[in-house]
């Protein structure tokens, strides 16, 4: 291995309660909602603004009136004029590529401290016009007698008027054609994943999720909301979670994507979120210059391809190249976070791990990737749960897993997750001494 | 300075340039050689071949600021201060009568006699600089503009707006004088010049170079039906009562000016519009108010300058760029607002979310308000209040240049956070106390470095309260006590350095007559009389009873308690104060006080004579004089002391600027002490010795006053 002293570590993170999309966070723009977990992170550290070389944030949906919200975020939060910030865009990985472009410029030495996070408001995703309307705007706006004006206005048809939805567009794969939740369906298929068992996990996610609000193991990611202008709302915790949630309750919901012969409904799948994570990245030399203590180093990390219709195995293809890369065997990790897109997805990955065949013919193995032990997965509960902001939910497994790693002490964690498009990433962090 | 090489007159190509440099003063003003020289070039310049003129100003934030204030404070009558004007006037007149156009090129200030000076020129083009502010303030001064501005406003831009620029004596901002009809045009500052000089061409080119007459033309009907006869007696009227209902009848220049602009409005023969106008200078120019006013205002310049100290000692003081201020209460939340405002980095921090999120919510409320009257966009909104972030933990603590408490008034308390916070900050971070009641250098020794420990006092609302006491403890160095007048400034307040002492200044010197108002009130008289003596017949903002309302009752008397222990029979303490509060009236905040409280202040609350077991007040019991007396020679005998013995500020001018900015004491008596001047020490004595004798030891007069009247001596000269 090289030299330690450009260890890339990360410091600390925080992130915003994760809302379900139309509840409490729905009027706090995407680029607020960033600034509100860098400033809590800048806070918490208490670090001195004028280290900071860049800022890295993931976001899919790209406000208009905020174009590079990862500047508008820098600037917000006070970070000086001179500190440059971009945005990265890997769809559901967002926040994770923020984490690995950061952990390039460090293991490089062109940087050594970084913010990196994502955001994302999924509630103010806009209703669009169509393109044809558009045209017909601007050959209207632009006419230069009443005549043409009104020549222009002729064309306009009512179906012309009817919005274009930008989440259900953002939600479908643009190569395959197929909805997200349709390649939910497909794994299930697939991997002969039945309706009860999807059901069963999301319940747990539920259940483990509400099981770490109460024990307040979340507590020391979250940073409160304070929601402006009236300040009349305090959010502290995920609203997402249902103590109340039952397998009945579960059973009784009918399939959104395959209405007849479907599997996957609302309630096993995650739900449209609003949030914000970030953390403060350094190399270990500065953070020893400095005096921060890491919380974990980055082993390794991958980005993986494969078909867009199957693109909720992703985890399992980056994790095969993400622990080659680190010299590890599965059994070496102790704790997994592996993004719950939809129960149906997770069980899919979970069979293929554990599959020689799978490795065989998928993964150019020659035995399989290693099983994933429930017991060590998402033990605070997942995104079926917590919900998954899109653009920023690369961070926030990495600073949960990174978080539990520290209380129970284990050495070796995964954060995995899959990509709408046809992509799996992975990162492995090895806890801290300290 | 040489008067010469100030004004220059350059003529090229038929364009005549008169630039305005004054050399070695920092700004351009009218003084009386500097207008000769502007005459004579106006003069040459008639004589000349140029067929168009522009002027200009070389200085790089200042048009013409003005005419020269040490002359008007030096107008000593009636006929100094008409012959004054009427020179003037007639320079500013061979503007308008030249026979060529001018233009003036304005960028920075162009007040008062620099903004009668285009008044009188052809056309005005101005930069739109953040610098570039025109109009009349000369009624702040307590004199209406008097080398034409009463006469040519009204007729460039119309009455009303003519009024309410003069009446309030305001400033407007390049695109607000456009809009007004002030200015012609508004262009980028690096554009100006050249603007000037291509219209000059322009002009010249199409041969329209004759003078050009602009005159006020009302758009729209509801503008004609105003401008109409009987529309203008309803303007006047209305400015009237406006003008009357602001001023309580103790500034005689708005209501001066606005007779002036009635009497001649419209008129046809300017040389007889202007004696009007020069008559009307005459009556406010040598007035006591204006004398006193032009006082204020070079002691309010003043104290915008670092204190003495800071100079002296060599400290560079600290830049502070972010801070922590720790409750969330109305001072804590007033003080985070106005700091995130000034763009430092502000953690508000309070025991829980709720208090912190209401805290958050009255900043944002400040703000909204601004947003809706258009003094700040929707950008800025957003840019200051991410500068005030909230926590209920010292997250962000470690990396603050200065923390403020503004938590409750407990000493152990206080002591107690102070040593907790200061373990949370680096070594060289200033910690500030806003006590207002409590030693600042007692609870220094809570924390590990008393000397970066220092008393930041804010007054209530703090947004809109000029003043802060900077409260130096008996260990503060003057680093720190420069870093925090510095950042007074930052703030756009101003800083008066104030030593450690029972009360400090404004309280100290306001609770002796807020006490002896309660005697009064035992005495017999009426709660609203008392009040309006002092508003009405004094000046002061509020009523002494209005204000306990305001303040809290329980404040009072807690403070009331503060000063009887330190000072004795001086601070005597009426025993109504602790009938009142037995009474559960805490003025304002329970909505019960000698006030009736219904949100707004209303009528005198009657039950409470009865509840203090007075008799119905007999209104008449006590003179007026001797009612406005008894309370500010209280504050003066108390001034003495707290000046020349023991020193707690460095000059009479810091008491007169901190009661003017602090306590509202009316400008137009030029501040506390020099109001004392002007009554007079051997009287001011005379009077306090007949009341110690008459009401008690409360009454009696000082050392350092005594001493003052044995050598009749003044607090300002």
């Amino acid at each position: 291995m090289g030299d330690a002293q450009r260890d890339v570590v990360i410091i600390e993170g925080v992130r915003t309660p994760f809302a379900k999309s139309g509840t409490a966070l729905k009027d706090i723009h995407a680029a607020e909602l960033g600034a509100i977990s860098v400033r809590e992170l800048i806070a918490k550290t208490n670090l001195d603004i004028h280290q900071i070389d860049e800022v890295i944030i993931g976001n899919t949906a790209n406000p208009s009136d905020t174009a590079n919200i990862a500047r508008v975020i820098a600037l917000n939060s006070a970070i000086p004029l001179s500190v440059p910030a971009f945005c990265v865009h890997r769809n559901c990985a967002s926040a994770l590529e923020a984490i690995t472009s950061a952990y390039e410029r460090i293991q490089s030495g062109s940087s050594n401290v970084l913010i990196a996070g994502g955001t994302e408001n999924m509630s103010q995703l806009p209703l669009l016009f169509t393109q044809r309307f558009a045209n017909l705007f601007g050959e209207f706006a632009f006419a230069k007698s009443l005549t043409l004006k009104l020549l222009a206005l002729k064309k306009l048809r009512l179906s012309d008027l009817k919005p274009r939805i930008s989440i259900m567009e953002g939600l479908r794969d643009p190569f395959s054609g197929l909805m997200m939740g349709d390649t939910a369906e497909l794994l299930a298929r697939e991997f002969n994943i039945d309706r009860n068992s999807q059901d069963q996990f999301a319940l747990e996610s539920h259940q483990k999720a509400v099981a770490a609000q109460k024990s307040g193991r979340l507590d020391p990611e979250i940073v409160p909301v304070f929601v402006a202008p009236r300040f009349e709302k305090i959010i502290q915790k995920d609203i997402g979670p249902r103590e109340e949630q039952s397998i009945e309750a579960l059973k009784k919901m009918k399939p959104y994507f395959d209405r007849r012969n479907g599997t996957v409904t609302v309630a096993n799948s995650c739900p449209i979120t609003d949030g914000a994570a970030s953390v403060l990245m350094m190399s270990r030399r500065k953070a020893q210059d400095l005096g921060h203590k890491p919380l974990a180093r980055i082993v390794s990390y991958a980005f993986r391809g494969l078909q867009p219709e199957r693109m909720g195995l992703g985890p399992v293809f980056a994790t095969a190249v993400a622990l080659k890369k680190a010299h590890l065997p599965m059994s070496a990790i102790e704790l997994v976070e592996l993004n719950e897109a939809f129960a149906s997805q997770v069980l899919a990955c979970l069979k293929a791990f554990a599959s020689d065949s799978f490795a065989q013919k998928e993964l150019g193995l020659s035995t399989k990737v290693g099983e994933i032990d429930p017991k060590i997965l998402n033990v605070n509960g997942g995104a079926i749960a917590l919900g998954h902001p899109v653009g920023a939910t690369g961070t926030r497994i990495v600073l949960t897993l990174a978080k539990e790693m520290k209380r129970r002490k284990i050495k070796y964690g995964l954060a995995t997750l899959c990509i709408g498009g046809g992509q799996g990433g992975a990162i492995i962090l090895e806890n801290e001494e300290n | 300075m040489s008067v010469q090489e100030s004004i220059k007159l350059t003529i090229r190509d038929s364009i005549a340039t008169i630039e305005f440099d004054l050399i070695g003063e920092k700004v351009n003003k009218l003084s009386t050689p500097i207008m000769a020289r502007f005459s004579e070039l106006l003069d040459e310049l008639g004589r000349g071949t140029a067929q168009v003129c522009i002027l200009i100003s070389r200085k790089p934030t200042v048009f013409i600021a003005g005419a020269d204030i040490e002359e008007i404070k030096n107008l000593k009558d009636t006929t100094a201060c008409m012959a004054a004007v009427e020179s003037g006037q007639q320079i500013i007149n061979k503007i308008e009568d030249l026979d060529i156009p001018i233009i003036a090129a304005i960028h920075g200030a162009c007040a008062g006699g620099g903004c009668e000076l285009v008044l009188a020129c052809d056309y005005r083009i101005a930069s739109d600089d953040k610098s570039t502010r025109i109009g009349l303030p000369e009624v702040k001064l307590g004199v209406i503009p008097g080398f034409g501005g009463c006469v040519r406003l009204p007729r460039v831009v119309g009455l009303e707006a003519a009024l309410d620029v003069i009446l309030a004596g305001k400033l407007l901002p390049a695109s607000k004088a456009l809009k007004i009809g002030l200015v012609d045009e508004v262009v980028a500052p690096t554009l100006l010049e050249k603007r000037a000089h291509d219209f000059a061409r322009s002009l010249i080119d199409s041969k329209r170079t004759q003078k050009r007459k602009k005159t006020y033309t009302p758009s729209g009907v509801v503008k004609s039906l105003l401008n109409s006869f009987i529309g203008r007696q309803v303007v006047f009227s209305q400015a009237r009562k406006g003008v009357v209902q602001q001023s309580r009848g103790h500034y005689p220049a708005p209501l001066e000016a606005l007779n002036v602009i009635q009497r001649t409005y419209g008129m046809g023969n300017r040389a007889r519009a202007l004696k009007i106008e020069a008559e009307g200078f005459g009556r406010v120019g040598p007035s006591e108010v204006s004398k006193n006013l032009i006082h204020v205002f070079y002691l309010l310049e003043g104290a915008k300058k670092p204190p003495p100290f800071v100079k002296s000692s060599g400290v560079e003081p600290v830049e502070i760029d972010s801070a922590g201020v720790l409750g969330a209460g109305t001072m804590g939340a007033g003080i985070a607002q106005l700091m995130a405002t000034s763009g430092l980095s502000v953690r508000l921090k309070d025991v829980s979310a709720e208090v912190v999120a209401k805290g958050l919510e009255a900043a944002q409320s400040i703000w909204a308000n601004d947003l809706k009257k258009k003094r700040i966009t929707s950008y800025e909104l957003q840019r200051m209040s991410s500068n005030l972030t909230g926590g209920m933990d010292f997250n962000g603590f470690g990396r603050l240049k200065l923390v403020i408490e503004a938590i409750v008034e407990d000493m152990e308390v206080k002591k107690k956070v102070i040593s907790e916070t200061a373990s949370h900050m680096l070594a060289d971070c200033i910690f500030a106390t806003n006590t207002s009641s409590l030693s600042v250098t007692e609870m220094a020794t809570a924390h590990p470095h008393p000397q970066r420990f220092v008393g930041m006092h804010f007054f209530n609302p703090v947004s809109k309260m000029p003043l802060v006491e900077v409260i130096k403890g008996a260990q503060t160095s003057d680093a720190t006590v420069a870093g925090i007048v510095q950042l007074c400034k930052k703030l756009g307040k101003t800083g008066v350095v104030v030593k450690d002492s029972p009360g400090f200044l404004v309280n100290r010197l306001l609770f002796p007559w807020l006490g002896e108002c309660l005697f009064m009130l035992q005495e017999g008289m009426a709660i609203d009389k008392i009040d309006r003596i002092y508003t009405h017949d004094f000046g002061m903002p509020m009523g002494p009873f209005h204000l306990m309302d305001e303040v809290g009752i329980d404040v009072c008397a807690k403070v009331s308690k503060v000063f009887h222990q330190a000072f004795g029979e001086r601070a005597a303490v009426c025993e109504l104060q602790s009938k009142i509060i037995e009474t559960g009236r805490l003025g304002k905040k329970n909505a019960r006080g000698f006030y009736v409280w219904d949100k707004v202040r209303k009528q005198v609350d009657d039950s409470v004579y009865s509840d203090l077991g007075l008799s119905t007040p007999h209104l008449t019991s006590i003179s007026n004089g001797e009612v406005t007396g008894r309370g500010i020679y209280r504050m003066i005998n108390e001034a003495a002391l707290a000046l020349h013995e023991e020193k707690i500020v460095q000059s009479a001018s810091d008491i007169d600027v901190a009661m003017i900015l602090g306590a509202g004491f009316p400008p137009f008596r030029g501040g506390l002490l020099r109001y004392a001047d002007s009554v007079g020490s051997v009287a001011i004595v005379d009077q306090l010795e007949m009341w110690a004798s008459k009401y008690g030891a409360r009454f009696t007069p000082t050392h350092p006053l005594r001493n003052m009247a044995k050598t009749q001596r003044c607090f300002t000269r």
